[in-house]
């Protein structure tokens, strides 16, 4: 009776014993799923020990490819090389562009797929101001490391910048300089400005309007719009004739800015001709024939065929890696300009990367010269690394540095 | 007084490539129904075509305009073999749904194949030389083009209008089975009809690519406007579709100069909806009733 009185206690015992094994097991078991990272050391999202996975989504179909296609390709173009030097601390870059098509539907969802499908550790540029607004909020809240969204002023309103880091100038300012300069050394009294009705061309209208206000004696005399996929610009240019300006500013594509210059030099009106840094790219003298000759614009970085050595040196390796690159020079160098500051900073760091290490890292950039970008410095309050453009004339064929750096205030 | 003339000679320049694309447009809807929405990507492969012959090969001009548009037509013949043809059986609207397939095959095609960044296309014809009339100026270019364009027109108008080959094709389009019961060899005069279409939309292309410069996205424009224009002046006339495009540029570039820059692209969507609502057949289209 005892004895079975026993048995059946120890009975009792082992089932409790199994129950609680099976609970264990199922706690385990749970936690495994739950918590795959927390059996080692805690992962920065994007890098792994052999891969930096960087991401960005750019127009590579419609009618600004050529822009996506050139930045895109040449962020990858320069990242390869980097690779194949041995990459950085041991780790390869990996790069994911999306074409978002110049969309920003396309451009939001894209950001999306970036960071959650892609596990990407930073976004770099974006090209469009709408499009980079329409991704703006959801990369700040995923606390996405961000550099150099191609945009106006993107910052504007934004309460965390943390992780936003730009190398671009600002096109408010481009236009303010532009305008400045032409009323005190070209005589400028009558503006009139040729732009894209998108917030790129408004930005840049704006930092017109900005310029003659507070230069003496100009006046905006007439102002006409363009849509991307517009094939015909006569109209405008007989728009902006009528308007009697002595100087038009062009805030344009490659492709329409060629165009309005040709429209207007077959009306055989030639006012003076200003233009945005955007259209630095030599391909401008081929598409826009002579009547590119004479014209100002800004730069932020040597101009491919200025005799710059490291800019040709980059150069040649970009087109070593991608030939095609050879069609769009200077935004394959804008490409350059806006990975390099976050490879030093990635360099800074060493083989242990966290995403607050880097932070740090890029906010210790100062007046650094990179191969493309030139004088960039980060600090603690100041994430706008690019304060100072430069004015170029055309002359034969050639881009011909006229002014030194001018700057302007950062705006964060 | 001068720019009113000068919006008009950029309008009429403009509404020549405009009616040349609705033509194309309006070849292919007359036959088959069939709204082709690769209209454009063809005019640009075309394009390309002549450019790589040009430029890349450096063959001279005219044996490169003529290969490019043989090619042009060769791909449109065989467009309706390989995939109109099998899908011969699925509705009007799912056949209207491929041609919107080809458009973005071929735009990826094109811009994989030639890149997307901007190439000047040498033409025989220059840019800067101008004419002088009173104060109104003209380019040597804008002028060939216009001309070359006009003579385009009338050679397709002859062709459809004065040949036993047009003669078929007005068959074809009209009743498909009488066509048939009489002998004529349908399904040859469709993949005709898709082939001169090509051709068609390869010299709006090789024409409008020394204007607007070429990119594989350049007739995103010129083929809205050709659409505009068809609808304007009659989906199933070939007059109708000159008509509408040079109306459409005309009114287009005065719509810029004197009411708004700004919504000179929205006037052709306008103008579909308002053509749609009072003349739905077009300004020369032919009007249908059905009595019940």
């Amino acid at each position: 009776m005892d004895a079975e009185k026993s048995g059946a206690i120890a009975d009792k015992g082992g089932e409790a014993t199994m129950r609680y094994a099976r609970v264990f097991g199922l706690v385990l078991i749970l936690a495994a799923l739950l918590f795959p990272a927390t059996a080692g050391v805690a992962q920065e999202r994007g890098i792994t020990p052999t891969e930096i996975i960087i991401g960005s989504t750019v127009p590579l179909s419609g009618p600004a490819a050529y822009w996506g296609l050139g930045v895109g390709r040449g962020i990858d173009a320069y990242l390869k090389s980097i690779n194949d030097a041995g990459g950085i601390h041991g780790r390869k870059f990996r790069t994911v562009l999306l074409d978002d098509s110049y969309l920003p539907p396309r451009a939001a969802v894209n950001v999306r797929e970036l960071v959650e499908r892609h596990n990407v550790f930073a976004i770099v540029g974006m090209i469009g101001t709408a499009n980079a607004f329409a991704a703006r909020d959801y990369i700040i809240e995923s606390k996405t490391l961000w550099i150099t969204p191609t945009t106006n002023d993107i910052w504007a309103g934004l309460r965390e910048k943390k992780y936003l880091f730009v190398t671009y100038p600002s096109y408010l300012n481009e236009g303010r300089i532009l305008t400045q300069y032409a009323a005190e050394k070209l005589g400028t009294k009558k503006m009139a400005v040729f732009y894209q009705n998108d917030e790129y061309g408004l930005g840049l209208l704006r930092g017109v309007k900005y310029g003659v206000g507070a230069a003496k004696g100009v006046k905006l005399v007439g102002q006409a719009s363009y849509e991307v996929t517009d094939a015909d610009v006569s109209a405008q240019a007989v728009k902006l004739r009528q308007s009697g300006a002595d100087t038009v500013f062009i805030a344009a594509t490659p492709t329409q800015g060629a165009l309005i210059v040709r429209e207007m030099a077959k009306l055989g009106w030639r006012p003076q001709l200003l233009a945005t840094f955007t259209l630095g790219d030599p391909i401008m003298f081929r598409l826009a024939g002579e009547a590119w000759n004479d014209i100002y614009l800004t730069a932020y970085f040597p101009l491919p065929g200025s005799g710059d050595n490291k800019i040709e040196e980059t150069l040649g390796t970009l087109f070593r890696y991608d030939a095609a690159l050879r069609g769009s020079p200077y935004n394959a160098l804008a490409g350059v300009s806006f990975i390099e500051p976050l490879v030093e900073a990635l360099r800074r760091v060493g083989p242990d990367v966290t995403k607050d290490k880097v932070v740090a890292a890029m906010e210790s950039l100062r007046n650094w010269d990179g191969a493309v970008a030139r004088g960039v410095t980060f600090g603690k309050d100041r994430h706008q690394g690019l304060n100072r453009i430069y004015i170029v004339k055309a002359s034969n064929g050639q881009y011909v540095k006229i002014t030194d750096w001018i700057s302007y205030q950062t705006s964060f | 007084m001068v720019d009113l003339a000068q919006f008009l000679v950029g309008g009429l320049a403009a509404g020549t490539l405009y009616g040349l694309v609705a033509l194309g447009i309006v070849l292919l809807y007359r036959s088959s129904r069939v709204l082709n929405f690769a209209h454009g990507d063809v005019a640009t492969l075309g394009a390309f075509l002549a450019f790589t012959l040009l430029v890349g090969l450096n063959w001279p001009f005219a044996p490169s305009v003529v290969a490019s548009l043989i090619g042009t037509a060769a791909a449109g013949a065989l467009f309706y073999f390989v995939v109109l043809r099998p899908v011969k059986e699925a509705t009007l609207l799912g056949r209207i749904v491929v041609t919107l397939g080809l458009a973005l095959t071929l735009s990826g095609a094109n811009t994989l194949a030639f890149g997307a960044d901007t190439k000047v296309f040498p033409f025989p014809l220059s840019d800067i030389r101008v004419y002088r009339l009173s104060g109104v100026v003209i380019s040597q270019l804008s002028l060939g083009l216009s001309a070359a364009g006009v003579i385009l027109m009338a050679l397709l108008y002859l062709l459809v209008q004065r040949t036993r080959i047009g003669l078929a094709m007005r068959a074809v389009s009209q009743d498909l089975v009488a066509a048939q019961a009489l002998g004529i060899p349908s399904r040859r005069i469709f993949a005709l009809t898709w082939a001169l279409a090509g051709a068609l939309a390869a010299a709006a292309g090789i024409l409008a690519a020394p204007v607007t410069l070429l990119t594989p996205f350049m007739m995103l424009d010129p083929f809205l406007k050709g659409f505009a224009a068809a609808v304007l002046g009659g989906m199933d006339s070939m007059p109708g579709a000159v008509l509408g495009g040079w109306l459409l540029g005309v009114m287009e570039s005065l719509f810029a100069g004197y009411i708004s820059v700004k919504f000179k692209t929205t006037l052709a969507f306008l103008i579909i909806i308002l053509t749609l609502m009072v003349r739905p057949e077009g300004l020369l289209g032919r009007e249908f009733h059905r009595r019940v």
